[in-house]
């Protein structure tokens, strides 16, 4: 394996990482800035956990745009087998090979030859993961998404994968990484990882945003909300997060459903929430029939009473 | 490397990588699996993050030692305690000026952390094989009358590091595999019962008409549903709490679990009834077994008390029928069946209960004592409805609880088409007839 990455200056501090992240568009809390600035400076994966919505996901693809690299992208799934993941040869090419080899000698010598030629890398079609250790340098950031929705055999395929960034294939041989692929796996904790998996990785637990975090990223992603609605919008979220009864809601709004709610927002001509508009779109901010019947219009008024805002 | 700060304590007089190794040991006496090179790893990443500030340290640390949701809260509590917390530092400077009035009230901590960083007995010094070997027999006689005396007394809120272990260990080694059963759904995928027609003429579409494989369909597996209702009256106070954090830890697919026992999609409601009923499932989706009994205590306001199990499932019945699904869930019953209520309501209750799920396994830790018979009342109506009865008050008994449901679940077909008539049920069994020790 060579030395292989090659961050650019600004990411040789934590708020270099933070500055950058921020500039492609994500804003990094510190803690998590420490841990992106561990992984590339180890060259270790980076395992995160969190909520969905949380921005596991886009951390990965700001990355990219940050360290100008391709995403390349592994979206893990019930029943995912290798050559889902890592590679499948190309049958029918092969065959039309065969094919066209027969016409041009019949002759019995060349069978050997022939199948030498039909394993050949142009006939190898490339998986993410194979596609990300054979990036052309600088190298890529491979997304290993929802890594806990995968067999479990798969996570024993990803420790050799992980641990020294090489597959072996039967008819070729070993390949290694030309430089080692930026790496980020995402779990939603459907279910544990092995330890073993976990051991090859750092690990940082995401967490709701703040709310001054949770501002910044509305202003962005959502500039044409204006500033008032805004506030509100990342006031209200915050104080149904950090309420005690948060715990009844089955999934308290993440980030995403409150950059969701802001666009639903906007596009309804909503200069400013009241508890109407707050009911009516509820199901924007919840996805579970319960939730949304539980945010009722005198729970909204309370969220919305600005005299409850100490903080 | 940078302007130091004061709040690092000995880290600056570069007695860090200790430091680092004191962490990772206190961390692991608290039940963070930990090895050697995940230390060497910390080691390096706190020399690229430096000194300079201390959450820049400690995330760092964290990053890199931490691997667990549910170790977060000991390892931010071990890691100010050894990198002195200025807070505690504070305290203690103002305890030590004179004309202090107030004493400071020491920082509340977890159990588990409280533990790690107590020091080690005197037996585990001067170690020798034999007792390292004696150690671990005390660790197997962890219900001991010593043990279950301490436990009489221990908050039912709180585990303390050794009880972690402990359960950890049962959740790791004391297989809990739910039974499955084959959905009707089927899934394409490499080993199948039946070949996938369709996939294979689309695939071989797409290679010039030659079918170069089968693809299979198979089953979709799933876990049996399953309906855990936990007697919390005064005689079952002292197993109510490590067998709440063990089935939390077993159920759930925790650390060590994996390969053996998959975990999604597992259904698991969880009741408490003591003289009434208390939903817990909500407390057992905490992942943190500390949080999990937390949560538990707060939630049950019966703690303790009488055992009234006809009004409970009476309960159960009218207000959560729902969870009961398709007669395939699997209930199993902690209780010593020492019941106060009125027995024809729990005869009729029991019968309900049996006519809508798979199999009733009644978990009685009185099983201890020997020439038990079930004659109190509710024992009496427990003893006549439930498919199976087996001890749970040792680990030697908790052992053979995966087996013994295994097995009974095998003998016992499914009640789908028994309707209200009373079945023919099998002879409920005792095992693990265990002394008292």
């Amino acid at each position: 394996m060579s030395s292989g990455i090659t961050t650019s200056s600004s990411l040789e501090s934590i708020d270099g990482v933070m500055q950058a992240l921020a500039g492609a568009g994500y804003f990094a809390d510190r803690p998590l800035a420490t841990a992106v600035f561990l992984s590339l400076r180890l060259q270790r994966p980076l395992l995160l956990e969190g909520e969905p919505g949380v921005g596991k996901t886009e951390l990965a693809k700001a990355l990219s745009r940050v360290l100008q690299r391709d995403l390349i992208r592994l979206q893990c799934y019930d029943g995912m087998e290798l050559r889902d993941a890592l590679y499948e040869w190309n049958y029918s090419a092969q065959m039309l090979h065969m094919r066209a080899a027969e016409h041009v000698h019949a002759g019995s010598e060349g069978v050997q030859e022939l199948e030498r030629e039909i394993y050949q890398q142009r006939y190898l079609i490339k998986r993410p993961l194979l596609q990300a250790l054979q990036a052309p340098l600088p190298g890529a950031v491979l997304l290993i998404d929802e890594v806990d929705r995968a067999d479990e055999p798969f996570e024993a395929f990803l420790l050799e994968y992980l641990g020294e960034y090489q597959v072996s294939i039967p008819e070729l041989g070993t390949i290694r990484a030309a430089s080692t692929p930026v790496t980020i796996l995402t779990s939603n904790r459907t279910r544990d990882l092995n330890d073993a998996v976990k051991r090859r990785c750092l690990y940082h637990w995401l967490d709701h945003p703040g709310r001054e975090r949770e501002l910044e990223i509305l202003r962005t992603l959502v500039p044409q909300a204006g500033a008032a609605l805004t506030e509100q919008v990342a006031q209200f979220v915050n104080r149904l997060r950090s309420q005690p009864f948060a715990g009844a809601f089955q999934r308290t709004p993440a980030i995403a459903e409150s950059v969701e709610w802001a666009r639903a927002l906007v596009a309804l001509d909503t200069l400013d929430l009241d508890p109407e508009v707050v009911t009516s779109t509820a199901g924007i901010l919840f996805k579970q029939r319960d939730d949304v019947a539980a945010l009722t219009q005198d729970l909204a008024r309370e969220l919305l009473a600005p005299a409850q805002a100490p903080s | 490397m940078n302007t130091p700060r004061s709040s690092l304590g000995d880290a600056r007089s570069g007695k860090l990588p200790e430091q680092i190794l004191a962490l990772a040991r206190a961390l692991r006496r608290a039940g963070v699996p930990l090895d050697s090179s995940r230390i060497a790893l910390a080691c390096e990443a706190a020399r690229l993050v430096g000194l300079a500030r201390r959450d820049d340290l400690r995330c760092a640390l964290q990053a890199s030692l931490v691997s667990r949701e549910q170790d977060r809260a000991v390892f931010a509590e071990l890691f100010d305690a050894m990198f002195r917390n200025p807070d505690i530092a504070n305290k203690l400077l103002a305890q030590m000026l004179p004309r202090t009035e107030t004493r400071p009230t020491p920082p509340q901590r977890k159990p588990r952390t409280s533990e790690a960083l107590s020091p080690p007995r005197e037996s585990d010094k001067g170690r020798t094989p034999q007792s390292a070997k004696e150690d671990l027999l005390d660790l197997d006689a962890a219900m001991t009358a010593s043990e279950r005396q301490r436990l009489h007394h221990a908050d039912f809120n709180a585990l303390s590091a050794s009880e972690f272990r402990l359960v950890e260990r049962l959740a790791r080694e004391i297989a809990l595999p739910i039974p499955e059963y084959a959905t009707r759904r089927m899934q394409p995928g490499s080993r199948g019962e039946r070949p996938h027609w369709p996939g294979m003429l689309r695939e071989a579409a797409r290679h010039s008409g030659e079918p170069l494989r089968i693809p299979r369909l198979r089953r979709t597996r799933q876990a049996l549903p399953l309906l855990v209702l936990v007697d919390v009256s005064g005689s079952m106070e002292r197993y109510a709490r490590l067998l709440l954090a063990f089935l939390h830890s077993a159920t759930r697919g925790g650390a060590g679990t994996q390969g053996r026992r998959p975990r999604r999609h597992l259904r698991r409601d969880v009741f408490a009834f003591g003289t009434r009923l208390t939903d817990l499932t909500p407390a057992f989706a905490l992942r943190d077994p500390d949080d999990m009994l937390e949560a538990c205590n707060a939630a049950i306001d019966d703690f303790a008390g009488g055992t009234r199990l006809g009004e409970s499932l009476a309960t159960l019945r009218r207000e959560h029928a729902r969870r009961l699904t398709g007669q395939r869930t699997l209930v199993l019953m902690i209780s010593d069946g020492l019941d106060t209520g009125e027995p024809g309501l729990l005869a009729n209750e029991l019968d309900w209960l049996c006519r809508n799920s798979r199999a009733l396994l009644w978990l009685n830790p009185l099983l201890r004592f020997d020439g038990y018979a079930p004659l109190a009342r509710g024992a009496a109506q427990l003893h006549s409805h439930a498919d199976g009865m087996l001890a749970v008050h040792n680990l030697q008994s908790l052992d053979e609880l995966a087996a013994r449901i295994a097995q009974l679940l095998a003998g016992a077909p499914s009640r789908s088409n028994s309707g209200s008539s009373p079945r023919p049920r099998p002879h409920p069994q005792q095992v693990g007839r265990f002394q008292d020790t």
